[in-house]
């Protein structure tokens, strides 16, 4: 707003132009909020009006009752916080241990092209996969859920960042160098600040992959978590529970999502020239 | 005078999958304190091998180079890190030598001061033009207080007319900050505008064909280009690089 005091001084083209700035801002939000709004009306109203079986597509009215219904009887919370709980620590777990071995790799280019067949096959390895597996080592708890988590993220991570490690501006490492820095120096003071746009990109794909890990797993393992709710709704034919879950996942997903591009705009100051 | 650079019969070789490449072969100079020396020579003949080789980051496949004293190195972009403000920037080198000591601190600040940074140290690169930009990057390179100053076509990525006055601007602090400078380029008359003495490469391997000593009365490098003598060692080295 400290702007706001020299609007008076602005030229009457440049007033034209906010004004026109501040009509396409609005347009834009009252769009996104009425195709919302419409969806959601055209849903109840097709379920209400006999166009479409409630008991195959819920309604909107129905999935707001289901989740009253799983407020009051206590499990809401319940759920959600399972998930969560799953979907933060395997988050942080992959994120923290993939920035450590990308490190580690950056750091002897030997170690890289020896691990580099093993990355990439890893990477290609579908995690479903080892999803007997890792009910065999694991049991059917929390840990199994959470492994899943961490292994479809880990190697996201590792390839992210060693990407943007390796790739670092080769005019500033010999500046470096030629200053006689060592290797310590080089990575804390060139390779770990220039790459943290890359690893926020990293973060915002690590959200998407948890959440992916954890749904995952929960599929395949679990008594508890939106998941879970969303394969026994899907087992038991009650829609509502499935539709229910996958609409409060959205929206855990979204704040998620949106707690990172907050973080992003806290540190991402300077980064480009 | 002293010697803070020499070259005795240095040799270079790369070395790829695909096989070697002779970049630098018998090649020979030396360079003394206080003298300002430009090379020149035709483009891919091994100049910022040469500049390594010089700072010590390579070594010679044969022969040997020696060097009494501290290299700082100028690149052609400024390559200010965009994340840490101009005081940073000039303070790296200190920090990476480890001595960020108040006395080095200070004379590194009072170098930014006397030649027009004060008002931006505590502001990021992006926020500065190229001039004051490659500026900085000078400065930076100072607050080590290098022997020698190996400048690698500082001035090639900027525009023709930020060009011509950060050459004037740098010609001006390195004189008088009395600094020893060996400068590599492919421009002529970038050479002869700044140099006391001028030596030709060959096309790789790289030797030196022809050195000259330039007479210059007048070490700015603007007024130089106005004087008659300019464009007749223009001619000269012109035909000796492509000779």
């Amino acid at each position: 707003m400290k702007h706001k005091r020299y609007e008076i001084s602005y030229s009457e083209e440049h007033l034209r132009f906010l004004k026109k700035r501040r009509l396409h801002v609005g347009v834009v939000w009252s769009l996104r909020v009425g195709i919302l709004l419409l969806l959601i009306g055209f849903w109840e109203l097709s379920t209400a009006v006999g166009w479409a079986d409630a008991f195959l597509v819920s309604s909107p009215s129905r999935i707001v009752k289901t989740i009253a219904g799983l407020y009051q009887d206590g499990t809401l919370f319940y759920h959600i916080g399972t998930t969560l709980w799953e979907t933060a620590a395997g988050f942080a777990i992959s994120v923290v241990l993939g920035y450590g071995i990308a490190l580690l790799l950056w750091w002897s280019e030997t170690v890289r092209s020896v691990l580099e067949p093993y990355i990439v096959v890893l990477n290609a390895l579908p995690k479903i996969a080892l999803g007997p597996l890792i009910i065999i080592w694991f049991g059917t708890g929390s840990k199994a859920i959470l492994f899943m988590t961490v292994i479809v993220g880990l190697i996201v991570a590792i390839m992210h960042m060693l990407t943007a490690f390796v790739s670092t501006d080769k005019n500033k490492l010999l500046l470096l160098r030629s200053m006689g820095a060592n290797k310590w120096q080089i990575l804390s003071k060139l390779v770990v600040p220039s790459s943290l746009a890359s690893f926020i990109s990293m973060l915002k794909v690590n959200v998407g992959m948890a959440w992916i890990g954890s749904i995952m797993g929960e599929y395949i393992v679990s008594r508890a978590g939106l998941g879970y709710l969303i394969v026994y709704g899907g087992q038991v034919f009650k829609l509502d529970l499935l539709m229910a879950a996958t609409v409060i996942l959205c929206f855990f997903a979204a704040l998620m999502y949106f707690l990172v591009a907050m973080l992003e705009k806290l540190l991402v100051k300077n980064t480009e020239n | 005078m002293e010697e803070i650079l020499r070259f005795t019969d240095v040799g270079y070789i790369y070395h790829t999958k695909r096989g070697e490449t002779v970049a630098i072969k018998g090649l020979s100079f030396s360079v003394e304190k206080g003298e300002f020396v430009a090379i020149i020579g035709p483009s891919g003949c091994g100049k910022t091998t040469l500049l390594s080789l010089a700072a010590g980051l390579l070594a010679p496949s044969e022969g040997e180079v020696t060097r009494s004293g501290r290299c700082g190195y100028m690149l052609q972009k400024d390559e200010l890190f965009p994340w840490r403000t101009i005081e940073k920037n000039i303070l790296l080198p200190l920090e990476i030598k480890g001595k960020l000591q108040q006395e080095q601190k200070e004379h590194a600040c009072s170098l930014a001061e006397k030649y027009g940074l004060s008002d931006y140290l505590q502001s990021y690169p992006s926020e500065l033009s190229g001039g004051m930009r490659q500026r900085a990057a000078l400065i930076r390179t100072l607050a080590a207080d290098p022997d020698v100053l190996l400048l690698d076509e500082p001035f090639s990525a900027l525009d023709y007319q930020t060009r011509l006055n950060v050459t004037k601007d740098v010609a001006h602090i390195i004189r008088s900050e009395q600094k020893t400078a060996l400068l590599i380029t492919h421009d002529i008359s970038e050479a002869i505008s700044l140099a006391d003495r001028v030596l030709v490469l060959s096309s790789r391997p790289a030797r030196v064909t022809h050195a000259h000593s330039l007479q210059f009365e007048e070490p700015d490098p603007l007024k130089r280009r106005e004087k008659g003598e300019f464009s007749e060692w223009f001619e000269l080295l012109w035909r000796e690089l492509n000779g």
